[in-house]
């Protein structure tokens, strides 16, 4: 009886069909399963939204309802972005480099949206906000309402995205030199100017970084904006919330044509991400970590 | 190209940057905070197609021919459950249109609304349209009654009773069928077919236009909706054969209300004027043209599709809202089929009900899809 295994088998094969090998099959099985997990869905997408032909997809596009939601969707990943890598760098500074207790705790909380599905966030921030909640019936009465406007989906967005800014930076921030600062220190620069003229450049690739996660997570976000939205169109429906919207209602295209710009759109970022995470690290093998 | 690596990647998101700036411009041109006068409207799903498409463009045009102004609409639909829950919890609809009064109701216990909107005219009624059933071509399953629901082998795609109002009304129409066609009625048998029809339920869509997406997908073999979303398709890729209109049914009757809280002393005048427009023949015929039964019976008949109905009850014939839900929807559909509380005595209406003429026969294949004149 012939030895039966794998080589064996291989070699019987590659008599059979010339050119075959273990790298061939196990990259085809990859293929095989990414195909209808990954890469058909996205592909209906881009199938159904130009099926009708690409006028038509234009047309849907450029609908007010359509063009609102893309650009309110836009203009909140964008402010999203900015204040929390202002957020999220200034926190990232003050659990690396202070000491106060109960630190740990506090590094676990601020870590907790990433766990909390997005609709509860969406839930609390109503309990909290909103007319009937526990800080928000005492500023209704003043007319200070921020539900069911853009300020109360930014707000969402902020908490929702927070923790994606953090753990960009923070590691980044912790693995600097220390030698570095504490140079700058004893050449006579504040903390302030050691932050801006030292700290601040090393972080650029991690920013970048983190700025690209969370402008793509806010395009995306649809549980939590979904219910301190109150879904208004030409005011608070963002982009998901309009493709949801006009699938229910049976407008297929119209939800298929937004949802391929966002797919567009997200590659990009995604794509552009990727090249910089790959430039920083050639970069890593050079000792000087303050140049990116 | 060594130009494009010299800027590369940070110049190019420079000019990413730039251009999506511009790209937001004009959404400050809109003006954030709207100058232009504004409505915000709340209605339940399958208003969406003939607010946005009729309604809306035809009161901005009336409007700009009285005052010379634009009006802005800002819209959101959903089930009427759903919109519903969202205007108790702070969102700021001006108006809304429900799928019931009992929506309405419950906001006006919550203080949102002030106005008695039954002070309106048709009661606030905007609108009706009765609950019919949508089939597979050809019927193959040979539905032509509620009660053919209840066998075995059928799925129903429903919608779902706690954010649809059609769901409300379809339970009542179902619940109402069962009940009225035994002289006397017998509500036992009653509550055990429509145990069996729930047990039938396949999916259960979050709004009656939710419901139709599923049936229209593909799944299930009969579906439960409104008739306007079936005289809606009609020729849309619905046939004749396809629409079952079930020989005892029942007019789902849609109230508009106002949010007093919500509109400024100044709007006033504005919000009347739209809730007004509502009952105007334009609207009405524009109502028509999209499937709904007009509150004014004469311009029915500009819409050939409606089906011929031999007796739909209306909620008056149930003894109304209040009747109704307590008894049949509360007493024997929440307690009774969900909980399986056995212990809740209710035989469905508390007041005494005659059976109505039309709700004793029964069902019969030649009165599916006949068209009304």
């Amino acid at each position: 009886m012939e030895l039966i295994n794998a080589q064996n088998l291989m070699a019987s094969f590659r008599r059979k069909v010339p050119g075959l090998s273990w790298r061939g099959l196990v990259m085809a099985g990859l293929f095989l399963a990414l195909f209808p997990l990954l890469l058909m869905p996205i592909g209906a997408i881009f199938i159904f939204a130009t099926r009708d032909g690409l006028s038509r997809f234009l047309n849907a596009l450029s609908g007010a309802a359509a063009q609102f939601a893309l650009r309110l969707s836009l203009l909140i990943a964008l402010l999203t972005s900015i204040l929390n890598s202002a957020l999220g760098t200034l926190t990232a500074y003050v659990l690396s480099k202070y000491r106060f207790p109960a630190k740990r705790a506090v590094e676990i909380l601020i870590n907790l949206p990433v766990a909390i599905p997005t609709v509860i966030v969406g839930t609390s921030l109503l309990l909290l906000w909103g007319p009937l909640g526990l800080v928000g019936k005492y500023l209704d009465p003043l007319g200070i309402r921020p539900m069911f406007t853009m300020g109360g989906v930014l707000l969402a967005h902020l908490f929702v995205t927070f923790p994606y800014m953090l753990g960009s930076v923070k590691p980044v921030l912790e693995e600097l030199e220390v030698t570095y600062e504490e140079a700058a220190y004893t050449m006579g620069a504040g903390r302030l100017g050691t932050f801006w003229y030292v700290i601040l450049p090393s972080l650029r690739g991690a920013l970048l970084t983190g700025t690209l996660l969370t402008f793509a997570h806010s395009l995306g976000e649809f549980g939590a904006t979904v219910m301190v939205s109150g879904n208004l169109r030409l005011r608070t429906q963002t982009a998901p919330l309009y493709i949801f919207s006009q699938f229910e209602a049976g407008n297929v295209e119209a939800a298929n044509a937004v949802a391929a710009v966002l797919a567009v759109l997200s590659f990009t970022i995604f794509f552009v991400l990727l090249r910089v995470r790959e430039g920083r690290s050639t970069q890593r093998g050079a000792v000087d970590v303050n140049r990116s | 190209m060594p130009l494009l690596a010299k800027f590369y990647p940070w110049g190019l998101l420079l000019l990413l940057l730039v251009l999506l700036i511009a790209y937001l411009l004009p959404l400050f041109a809109f003006g954030l905070p709207a100058h232009r006068p504004s409505i915000v409207l709340y209605g339940f799903s399958i208003l969406e197609e003939p607010i946005t498409e009729g309604i809306l463009p035809a009161f901005q045009r009336s409007w700009k021919q009285k005052t010379g102004q634009e009006v802005e609409f800002y819209t959101s639909f959903g089930g009427s459950g759903t919109i519903a829950n969202l205007i108790r919890f702070g969102a700021p609809a001006e108006v809304a249109i429900f799928s019931h009064n009992w929506d309405a109701d419950k906001l006006k216990q919550a203080g949102l609304i002030q106005t008695d909107w039954t002070q309106f005219p048709h009661h606030g009624v905007v609108n009706r349209t009765p609950i019919v059933l949508v089939v597979r071509p050809g019927n193959p399953k040979r539905i032509h009654n509620f009660d053919d629901l209840t066998q075995l082998g059928v799925r129903i795609i429903h919608p779902d009773p706690q954010t649809s109002g059609a769901a409300y009304w379809s339970i009542l129409a179902e619940y109402g069928a069962f009940l009225l066609s035994r002289n006397p009625p017998d509500p036992i048998d009653a509550q055990d077919k429509l145990s069996r029809l729930w047990r039938n339920i396949a999916i259960f869509g979050s709004s009656a236009s939710a419901s139709w997406r599923q049936f229209d997908i593909g799944f299930g073999d009969v579906l439960v909706t409104y008739e306007q979303q079936a005289v809606r398709n009609f020729g849309r890729g619905l046939s004749a054969d396809e629409i079952v209109a079930p020989t005892c049914t029942v007019y789902a009757e849609h109230p508009a209300v106002m949010f007093d809280r919500n509109i400024p002393q100044a709007k006033r005048p504005l919000i009347s004027a739209f809730l007004e427009f509502l009952w105007t023949d334009e609207a009405q015929r524009i109502f028509v043209k999209f499937g709904f039964r007009s509150v004014s019976t004469e311009l029915n008949g500009a819409n050939p599709h409606f089906l011929h109905l031999s007796s739909p009850l209306t909620i008056a014939d149930l003894g109304g809202w209040p009747n109704a839900y307590h008894g049949i929807i509360e007493d024997v559909w929440e307690k009774k089929i969900i909980e399986k509380d056995e212990t809740v005595v209710g035989t469905g209406l508390r007041s005494g009900l005659h059976p109505v003429p039309g709700c004793e026969a029964r069902g019969d294949p030649a009165n599916s899809r006949r068209p009304d004149s």
